[in-house]
């Protein structure tokens, strides 16, 4: 056995101090490379997927058992920090709109032909209505619905729809049309006619109920397996022909129950009843109404684009403190989907009215062809009778143009 | 006595302890989610679906009756790309579910993870016809699209019930076998038919068609969701009778007197296809059979 000299342990030292530092780098160095490779590796087949995707993915040899999400956003990248670079984000331009609200206009034209006891032009404007909607935050949407008429530009409706409340409800705050009734309810190019029938326009009011105030919804769990929904309304009380305000407290009440349930998958029923209570339009003495509204509407769900039949009626009673006697009004009608784009609707219309402390019944009837060129568009021909008083009879023609652009909310059932 | 009632007061409160953790309760806009998400989640999810096979999924009345279902759903699946624009956002806002509002982690639209063809590349207007400014939404019926609504809707359920994320993806990776294995049967079944020229009513197959290598050369719709013209009925007779095309496929829900009197005119076969998971009476009851009624009717057709 050799003994180390001083020399050789002071050479080994030395190495040993020199070396392994040397060494650690180097082994330091490799795993970094390594990492550089394995990242390289990661991008190339970040790359090919890409590719792969771009040529479409089925050219990729892959089984479907090993098919990923297509995911727009990149892996991180898992470089130190010394190795970032500037990312190319590429210019959005349509961007800075996103947060714009939808967007749309329908226009009515509305021609006239035959009798004409309510002084119409031969072509008019109906209406143009401009409708804007988006969500406010996330508890709330924004709706407003401007309505242009050869008299005047009115906010049809424009509220806050409070859509995330709890306990059921859902809310809305600002001018609403009342949840009276159906046809009240609907905007102009809803309705499955020209006019608005008599009931609506004597006891509603001309422009309908609609009031600035606040509604309040909430549904009602039942055995039945139906959808039962109550509505409360309050509103500041002024609607143009059928309710008023004297003094502050005159507010307008308004309450609506919805009952509906499928009969079969291609059929259900709906039932309603409604109530509002108010001021007379000069300012004393009240005005109530209450109502019931029934609807059937019938739709195969293999043929819906083809055939469907809704049938309505509603029937309205007021009680007027400045008139001794009740008043009533309904109207019942019948549309039918004879093909893809034609419509056939028939309607019969009663309304009461007073004069002079002796009370009055009109009467109408209509009929109308609806034809869709296309979901955004539609044009209807109808025919009215319209009997007043009893007596003498009007008859006209209405052809209505609806045509709308750009992006309309849906509208609910 | 006192002994037998506090026994049974324990053996309540255990049994309410022990019970099973409620199923998660699913709706989805269309049949398809449901079967594909009855895949992964089994009996541990309850799902139904909005719209049936059989109809046309743009075209879904917005019902008060879906309004019960929404209100207390646990997760909301949807097709996207404005598919479901026509009827879903009222039925939403009514729903009075705040879990299952878009953004919220009970909304899960599954096509921001597939992948999706026909996106426009210019701006789109209605001239264009009903066209889908984001791509077309028939996208589920490509299998390896399938797997990726599975995978995501795996990963959804994962998220909302913990507990059992081990079963969702045991039953995932199962899905995914299961798909493959039909996948390649299906494949090798059109395999003789491939380049194969036909026509179709709406544009509905893309991403099937383009799967089994199948040419879609002209739609009976002159645009998306406009019905056809005369005159664009006249040249697709032609454009068929010059490129000999010999099937015309259609949905369910269209009316088969046009495209039956093209067929008859072209010398070519009508057959209906089922874009959806219980499309058909019988035989489409989930997704593999589906298409396994699909593949056989399309053979039979293209075999003329």
């Amino acid at each position: 056995m050799t003994r180390r000299g001083p020399i050789s342990r002071a050479f080994l030292f030395l190495f040993l101090v020199i070396a392994l530092p040397a060494a650690a780098q180097e082994e330091d160095r490799i795993s970094r490379l390594e990492q550089k490779l394995d990242e390289l590796l990661r991008q190339a087949s970040a790359i090919r997927e890409e590719l792969n995707a771009l040529r479409g993915g089925t050219e990729a040899a892959q089984t479907l058992s090993e098919v990923e999400l297509v995911t727009p956003d990149s892996p991180p990248s898992a470089t130190s920090l010394a190795d970032v670079q500037t990312v190319d984000n590429q210019a959005s331009p349509g961007a800075a709109k996103a947060l714009n609200p939808d967007m749309s206009v329908v226009g009515t034209l509305l021609s006239h032909a035959g009798d004409n006891f309510e002084e119409r032009a031969p072509f008019a404007l109906d209406e143009v209505e401009v409708a804007l909607e988006a969500f406010i935050d996330p508890y709330a949407k924004g709706r407003f619905f401007i309505a242009v008429t050869p008299e005047e530009v009115d906010v049809e409706e424009g509220y806050a729809q409070f859509v995330t409340l709890p306990w059921g409800l859902t809310a809305k705050a600002g001018k609403t049309k009342a949840t009276f009734g159906k046809a009240n309810t609907w905007h102009t190019h809803n309705r499955p006619w020209a006019d608005q029938p008599l009931m609506v326009t004597r006891f509603l009011g001309e422009e309908g109920l609609a009031d600035v105030g606040v509604s309040v919804s909430r549904t009602i769990d039942n055995p039945f397996g139906a959808f039962i929904e109550a509505t409360g309304e309050v509103y500041s009380g002024d609607v143009e022909g059928t309710f008023g305000r004297g003094a502050d407290n005159d507010l307008l009440y308004n309450a609506h129950l919805k009952f509906f349930r499928d009969l079969t998958e291609n059929s259900n029923v709906e039932v309603g009843t409604s109530w509002a209570r108010g001021t007379l339009p000069e300012g004393e003495g009240h005005n109530r109404l209450a109502g019931v509204d029934v609807t059937y509407r019938w739709k195969p769900l293999s043929r819906a684009l083809y055939n469907s039949l809704i049938a309505r009626v509603e029937a309205i009673a007021a009680e007027r403190s400045d008139f001794d006697r009740a008043l009533y009004g309904y109207y019942a009608s019948l549309d039918y989907q004879l093909a893809r784009r034609w419509f056939a609707g028939a309607r019969i219309d009663r309304a009461d009215g007073f004069q002079d402390d002796s009370r009055f019944t009109d009467r109408g009837l209509s009929a109308s062809l609806t034809f869709w060129p296309s979901q955004f568009s539609q044009l209807r021909g109808q025919y009215r009778r319209t009997t007043l008083h009893g007596g003498p009879s009007f008859n006209e023609f209405l052809l209505q143009l609806q045509f709308a652009i750009g992006a309309h909310g849906a509208h609910s059932f | 006595m006192k002994q037998t009632i506090i026994a049974f007061a324990l053996s309540l409160l255990a049994g309410s302890a022990l019970a099973a953790p409620a199923k998660l309760r699913v709706v989805t806009s269309s049949a398809d989610l449901a079967s594909i998400t009855r895949e992964v989640g089994g009996e541990l999810v309850d799902v139904t679906s909005i719209a049936r096979g059989y109809q046309d999924p743009h075209f879904v009345e917005p019902k008060p009756s879906f309004l019960l279902l929404l209100k207390n759903a646990d997760l909301l699946m949807v097709i996207g790309l404005d598919l479901e624009i026509g009827w879903l956002p009222p039925l939403i806002d009514q729903s009075r579910n705040a879990k299952i509002r878009p953004g919220s982690s009970g909304y899960l639209d599954v096509s921001r993870g597939v992948e999706i063809l026909d996106r426009p590349a210019g701006a789109v207007n209605r001239s264009m016809g009903d066209v889908h400014p984001l791509g077309n939404p028939h996208y589920w019926l490509d299998p390896a699209n399938a797997v990726r609504i599975a995978i995501q809707a795996a990963k959804k359920l994962e998220e909302l019930q913990p507990a059992n994320a081990a079963v969702f993806q045991k039953r995932l990776n199962d899905f995914k076998g299961r798909m493959n294995a039909a996948d390649l049967r299906w494949t090798a079944a059109l395999a003789p038919y491939k380049g194969a020229k036909i026509v179709t009513y709406h544009n509905s197959w893309p991403n099937f068609m383009r799967r089994y290598g199948i040419d879609v050369v002209d739609f009976v719709e002159p645009k998306p969701g406009v019905p056809p013209s005369p005159s664009h009925l006249f040249q697709l007779i032609r454009m068929m009778k010059e490129q000999r095309v010999k099937v015309i496929v259609m949905e369910p829900y269209f009316d088969h007197k046009t495209p039956q009197s093209v067929a008859d005119r072209t010398g070519a076969k009508l057959v209906v296809l089922y874009p959806s998971v219980g499309g058909a009476k019988t035989g489409s009851d989930d997704y593999f059979q589906l298409f396994d009624l699909n593949i056989a009717t399309l053979i039979e057709a293209l075999k003329n």
